[in-house]
């Protein structure tokens, strides 16, 4: 069979080029947008994600994990009844006020109060086991390098959360949040930081079970007594989703995310289409000559379908490959980036997606070819 | 009319193509033009009929009909014992595919392909194997003597060679109906000769019934039978071969 759709393609590539670039970058700014959206709202579940709990206990009806109301301390004793627990720790989540040595006015911060054991779990998948050890000091603190300049102190340095003092004795990375600076210390600091006294109890009670798979089915089996006051309980990866979610559709992301993605993928669909019409009727009388040969209008919407497959395939790889540059060169300078591979699909999809859109485009303007037209 | 209607006896003998009574007529706006007039023919098999006439006279409208690349207004078309205006247009491809070939006054050839893969490419839409197409290719394109041009392009190709290629492909379908509307119009007097030359020798080695269209005088000589158009009717029928001449009335 003589390959009519790659033949012209690659020797008619100048026609065919701003068709790939168009695909090509409207799929990478779909990919950056994703990843990067993924990436800041990711931070809104940093204390689950970087953590190694499978299962929280909190207040009923909390939506995001800074929005936490304490519980009850012996909830505990029941979490640890459950033969699946293997072990339980507190969490106490503290809003403060950051007053630095420099001029940098008040931080709102987000006190994080943290088991400094060495099988601790909040935490412990961005934390050092050093710096970890280092918690345990009275009034130590830990926050993101990155976030050092904002909080105006250097490592060592001291300043006060809510009127108390405290001493920056490490920094970390992949410590960031997302409206308000993670501030990481013991849970006896985080205690004495809390100004609220209406607080009984941790925020939340963070437990490890035999067979992390489990999680839902564990979180389930906790849920309902009412025994020790109001508590409920999530898998991790059930509360990282809700607290994403939450600040996706609570500051309005979301929706435009949706929206741009919509723009993008409309604009890159136009001017594929576009080229590949022009393409089309480049070639309207040699397509012509072959109907009038007797070769069927389908085999020829094929070629153009199959040009518009590899016009999506050569885009999609521009796009993988400029794109994993990209995202490599964020990382590097502390942007927030995050790719999985389900938005990594949901990508890849889109482009093909724009590409077939733009084929069937295409496919449409063969309506014109008419062998009779030869024939003047 | 009574001559295109053929009696029992006549018809293993019946013409290849034939029309009765077509009328053909174009409206743009509120302007109607017959185009072909209660137009009646017949060619018959294995020859290189040529049809000549002014321009505008309907030559190219007529040989689109008798090819089934469009509709009649009335009257009938039989090609090879099937009448054209019962096929519907999938019908009418396949017909397209098994028995017509086609020579344009354009080259029509793609400009990424070599001159052997514009003949493959029909070939392969018949069914045929790789292998086989391959062959014919190569077979029609020596044929039209382009044996040492198989792996150009058509931007590397002249003129008249261009023409050869598309010839070709039309060939190596092995039609039993080979149309030529205007084929040597766009090219110079030599390349002209060469390519009537080509349609003339198809017809006599295989047989094929090759109608070919054309307003230039020096093509006549070639031709084994010559019809002159004027105003959508056929004015005279001329046997070149015989020597003899018949009138038929419009
Ligand atoms: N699709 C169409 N719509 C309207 N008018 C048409 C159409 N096709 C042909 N005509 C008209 O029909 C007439 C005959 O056209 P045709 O192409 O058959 O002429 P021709 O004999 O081939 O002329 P030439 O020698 O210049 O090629 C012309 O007057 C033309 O304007
Ligand atoms: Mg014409």
């Amino acid at each position: 069979m003589v390959a009519l759709a790659r033949k012209t393609l690659v020797y008619e590539w100048r026609r065919f080029l701003p068709a790939i670039l168009a695909v090509g970058f409207a799929g990478l700014l779909q990919l950056l947008q994703l990843a990067l959206v993924l990436g800041i709202f990711g931070a809104t579940s940093v204390y689950i994600t970087g953590s190694s709990g499978d299962v929280w206990v909190g207040f009923p009806g909390t939506q995001s994990v800074g929005s936490g109301r304490s519980i009850d301390a012996n909830v505990e004793s029941r979490i640890l009844m459950d033969p699946a627990v293997t072990h339980v720790e507190p969490y106490e989540w503290v809003d403060g006020d950051w007053r630095g040595a420099g001029n940098t006015g008040g931080v709102s911060v987000f006190v994080s109060g943290i088991d400094t054991a060495a099988d601790g779990l909040m935490f412990s998948k961005v934390l050092s086991p050093a710096l970890r050890a280092r918690l345990a000091e009275p009034d130590a603190v830990v926050v993101d390098r990155a976030d050092l300049g904002k909080l105006g102190v250097a490592l060592g340095g001291t300043a006060t959360i809510n009127g108390r003092r405290v001493r920056v004795v490490g920094v970390g990375s992949g410590l960031r949040g997302l409206g308000g600076v993670n501030v990481l210390t013991s849970l006896d600091t985080a205690r004495r930081l809390d100004s609220d006294n209406d607080d009984i109890g941790p925020t939340y009670l963070v437990a490890k079970i035999a067979d992390p798979a489990q999680a839902k089915a564990v979180a389930r089996r906790l849920r309902g007594s009412k025994a020790f006051g109001p508590y409920t309980t999530w898998s991790a990866a059930d509360f990282a989703r809700i607290s994403v979610r939450y600040w996706l559709f609570d500051t309005g992301a979301g929706a435009g995310v949706l929206f741009l993605a919509g723009i993008v993928f409309l604009v890159g669909a136009v001017i594929t289409s576009q080229t590949l019409v022009g393409a089309v009727q480049g070639s309207v009388r040699e397509y012509a000559t072959l109907n009038a040969l007797g070769v069927g209008v389908g085999a020829l919407r094929k070629v153009v379908l199959e040009q518009a497959f590899w016009v999506g395939a050569l885009g999609l790889a521009g796009a993988t490959v400029l794109g994993a540059f990209l995202l490599l060169g964020a990382r590097a300078e502390d942007v927030p980036v995050t790719l999985g591979p389900v938005a990594a699909l949901a990508c890849i999809a889109l482009v093909m997606g724009q590409a077939a859109v733009s084929g069937m485009a295409a496919m449409r303007s063969m309506r014109r070819i008419d062998p009779a037209t030869l024939l003047r | 009319m009574n001559a295109t209607m053929p009696s029992p006896a006549a018809t293993a003998r019946a013409p290849i193509l034939r029309a009765d009574n077509v009328c053909k007529a174009f409206t743009s706006g509120t302007l109607r033009t017959q185009v072909l007039n209660d137009l009646s023919l017949s060619i018959d098999p294995g020859e290189l009929t040529l049809i000549s006439g002014p321009s505008g006279c309907g030559k190219s409208t007529l040989l689109a009909i008798l090819s089934g690349l469009q509709k009649v207004d009335s009257g009938r078309v039989h090609a090879l014992g099937s009448e054209l205006g019962q096929l519907d247009l999938r019908a009418l491809e396949r017909f397209r595919l098994q028995h017509t070939g086609f020579v344009f006054q354009g080259f029509n050839l793609f400009p990424a392909l070599t001159a052997l893969e514009q003949v493959e490419l029909p070939l392969n839409h018949m069914g045929m194997s790789k292998q086989e197409a391959r062959e014919r290719a190569r077979r029609s394109l020596e044929e039209v003597g382009l044996s040492h041009r198989f792996k150009l392009r058509p931007s590397e190709l002249s003129g008249g060679e261009k023409q050869r290629v598309a010839i070709a492909r039309a060939l190596a379908k092995e039609p039993e109906l080979l149309f030529a509307d205007e084929p040597t119009s766009a090219l110079d007097a030599a390349n002209g000769q060469t390519i009537i030359d080509i349609l003339h020798t198809i017809a006599h080695t295989h047989g094929t019934t090759v109608l070919c269209v054309s307003h230039d005088p020096r093509l006549v000589a070639h031709a084994d039978r010559v019809l002159a158009m004027e105003d959508g009717r056929i004015l005279s029928d001329r046997r070149l071969g015989a020597g003899a001449s018949k009138e038929t009335p419009p």
